[in-house]
């Protein structure tokens, strides 16, 4: 049975394999740490203290988390109705600058400007989510590749156009600027409550969004109907489910959450659309999801793993690893949970284990 | 305008290379969306080699042994493991990010650029040797699609494999050694990113050509003369684009976004408007059961 449609189904078993292949992953690296002749248990102690020790590690690793638990939900949307996004990387960036423009264009006070600026940030993302989905629909293009292509697209509108000229803070001259765009009014700021961290509001607005979305899977009709869909458009469409209307509506979702991460980081971190702006998150997305058994109380587990390791990773400097660490720890658990037919003994055996002799299995 | 042919053919062999490998793995039937990271794989391995042995040429086979070395990665899951082949391929780009950030951290002591390395020679014209290899390469593999025994055998895999299997055809070993000759040829690509473009290995690499490659490959039907041709027009747009930039004013640069945008839009509309009629391999990216139903 392909991975695919084994996840389209509510699923248990990926819950071991994802703890095991994160597990794995910690153990694959430390070892490549101490074989490279750095100071592993050092590094990871800084790793987890960077993570957890204290209320601003602990705040870094909330604003990470949210986006990636926000991106994650986008791909494990999409995957729902049987589609590969990888477009969060476009549709997170547009809506980051849709939340910077509307921060900026919008004078309302902050209970009104905060929820229009994310909403603007979510119908970005939507926009630029529903592409790829009519274009798969209804001229049958591949979305691996429209989304990648639409990610350059974006990527380049944004970053070499739009934040670069129109849009660019004022003041800066006739240079190209590196600075970004206006900053956002005070009133679109996410609030803090913590001095010292910067936790702020991103992560209950995204663990909000997964149980929002878990709820549209699994009790309403919509997402019964989605469901279907990816498990089987033919016989979704023979039994009367509009396959083509539900496919484009899920990507949209899909889209509009990777926007909706997108706004968190302006309103929340940037609090503009800065000059340089750290891509990635949007690909994470994907291994978040597909660690996360592509459930969406998978995925806010591995999205909040993954954030601590990223909030972590900085400190490995200080032993003298590139931060970009984490991306390898993540790309190894990923590589180990693609292939869950490594594990089958011995998830067996734990099944086995964790289960009353005499229950069903 | 020569100048511009003579860009066209300065930048195209890694996409072209690429896109190559793609077609062999896809026209077997396993999907390959790692190319991103076997070209990463291959565009370090190479600056790596050449490097330290003082020679470019051992430095593209390095870069063309380690991509042969990830596709073993994403063969062994896609096919001994039967793994969802876009999940193994996105998990080797993840792998390669990472993976190839430390391995520069560790080996060079840098994150931004390896130090320069030997690179490519050129003839009179200021060619190297994989700007021809990326012109001759399509015609020989066209060549070996249509008119050889092999290359019947490979696209029957890719087409059917239970009717292949029947014919007598190790659809496994075969679609193994095509995943693993794509590797070999996105590293080639790599290191002549590396090795023969740069001349030294940075941290951004293939800055996407991968996946440029894969757009190329859709966009040229799947075949060896159409995917090369679609890589050398991309290339092409590419170096419209720098030309253009070039006589822009520092005003005017601001549009630059608009015209790097253009190549991806436009392979876009012309993928929708076209795309009805393109169809990949029948069995292209299913896993094979041999005692499965055909």
């Amino acid at each position: 049975m392909k991975l695919r449609d084994r996840l389209v189904a509510p699923a248990r078993d990926p819950l071991w394999s994802a703890a095991f292949a994160v597990l794995a992953a910690l153990a694959v690296s430390f070892a490549a740490v101490l074989a490279s002749g750095k100071n592993a248990p050092l590094g990871f102690a800084y790793l987890f203290q960077g993570a957890l020790g204290g209320p601003g590690p602990l705040g870094e690793t909330a604003v990470k988390s949210s986006v990636l638990i926000l991106t994650g939900l986008s791909v494990a949307v999409a995957f729902t109705v049987g589609l590969f996004n990888i477009g969060g990387e476009g549709q997170l960036i547009w809506g980051a600058l849709a939340a910077a423009v509307a921060g900026r264009a919008l004078d309302l006070p902050a209970p009104l400007l905060v929820p229009a600026a994310l909403l603007a940030a979510a119908a970005a993302g939507a926009a630029w989510g529903f592409i790829p989905g009519a274009l798969k629909m209804y001229r049958g293009v591949h979305e691996v590749i429209s989304t990648i292509l639409l990610n350059w697209i974006a990527i380049h509108l944004v970053h070499g156009w739009l934040v670069a000229g129109p849009l660019a803070a004022r003041g800066s001259g006739s240079s190209v600027s590196m600075a970004g765009t206006d900053p956002i009014r005070a009133a679109a700021w996410l609030p803090r409550p913590i001095a010292g961290s910067r936790l702020d509001l991103g992560l209950p607005i995204a663990v909000a969004c997964a149980a929002a979305v878990w709820f549209l899977l699994t009790r309403l009709r919509l997402g019964f109907e989605w469901r279907a869909v990816g498990a089987g458009a033919g016989a979704a469409q023979a039994s009367g489910i509009p396959t083509r209307l539900r496919v484009c509506q899920a990507m949209a979702l899909s889209g509009a959450l990777a926007g909706l991460a997108g706004g968190l980081l302006v309103l929340g971190t940037e609090h503009r659309y800065p000059g340089v702006f750290r891509t990635g998150y949007g690909f994470d997305g994907i291994a978040v999801a597909l660690v996360g058994g592509v459930t969406a109380p998978g995925v806010v587990a591995s999205g909040i793993v993954f954030g601590a390791l990223r909030a972590g990773a900085t400190r490995l400097q200080l032993v003298g690893i590139h931060p970009s660490f984490a991306e390898l720890i993540q790309g190894i658990a990923v590589l180990l949970v693609a292939a869950p037919r490594l594990f089958a003994p011995l998830l067996v055996r734990l099944r086995a284990i964790s289960r009353p002799p005499g229950a069903a299995p | 305008m020569s100048a511009g042919l003579s860009g066209v053919l300065e930048f195209a062999p890694p996409l072209v290379l690429a896109a190559l490998g793609g077609v062999l793995s896809e026209r077997a039937g396993v999907v390959n969306i790692g190319l991103e990271g076997m070209m990463r794989f291959g565009a370090f391995a190479a600056a790596v080699g050449a490097f330290f042995t003082g020679s470019p040429w051992l430095g593209l086979a390095c870069g063309a042994l380690a991509g042969a070395a990830a596709a073993s990665a994403h063969a062994l899951l896609a096919l001994r493991y039967r793994a969802d082949q876009v999940v193994s391929g996105i998990a080797l780009n993840l792998v390669a990010l990472g993976l190839v950030t430390f391995l520069l951290e560790t080996t060079f002591g840098s994150s931004g650029v390896s130090p320069p390395v030997p690179s490519l020679p050129r003839d009179a014209s200021g060619r190297t040797a994989v700007a021809w290899v990326a012109l001759a390469l399509p015609a020989l593999l066209h060549f070996a699609f249509t008119r050889t025994a092999l290359g019947l055998r490979i696209r029957a895999t890719g087409e059917n494999p239970h009717a292949a299997a029947t014919a007598g055809v190790r659809v496994l070993r075969l679609r193994a050694s095509c995943v693993l000759g794509s590797g070999v040829l996105a590293g080639l690509g790599g290191a002549a990113l590396s090795v023969g473009i740069v001349g030294q290995f940075d941290a951004r690499m293939p800055a996407g050509e991968g996946f440029m490659a894969l757009a190329a490959m859709v966009f040229g039907r799947w075949t060896p003369l159409g995917a090369a041709g679609a890589a050398f027009f991309f290339a092409a747009t590419d170096a419209f684009q720098r030309q253009l930039s070039f006589s822009l004013h520092a005003a005017d640069l601001r549009l630059q976004g608009i015209f790097l945008a253009l190549p991806y839009a436009l392979t876009l509309l012309l993928l929708a408007a076209g795309a009805g009629r393109i169809r990949a391999p029948a069995a292209d990216g299913v896993p094979y059961d041999p005692e499965g139903r055909p």
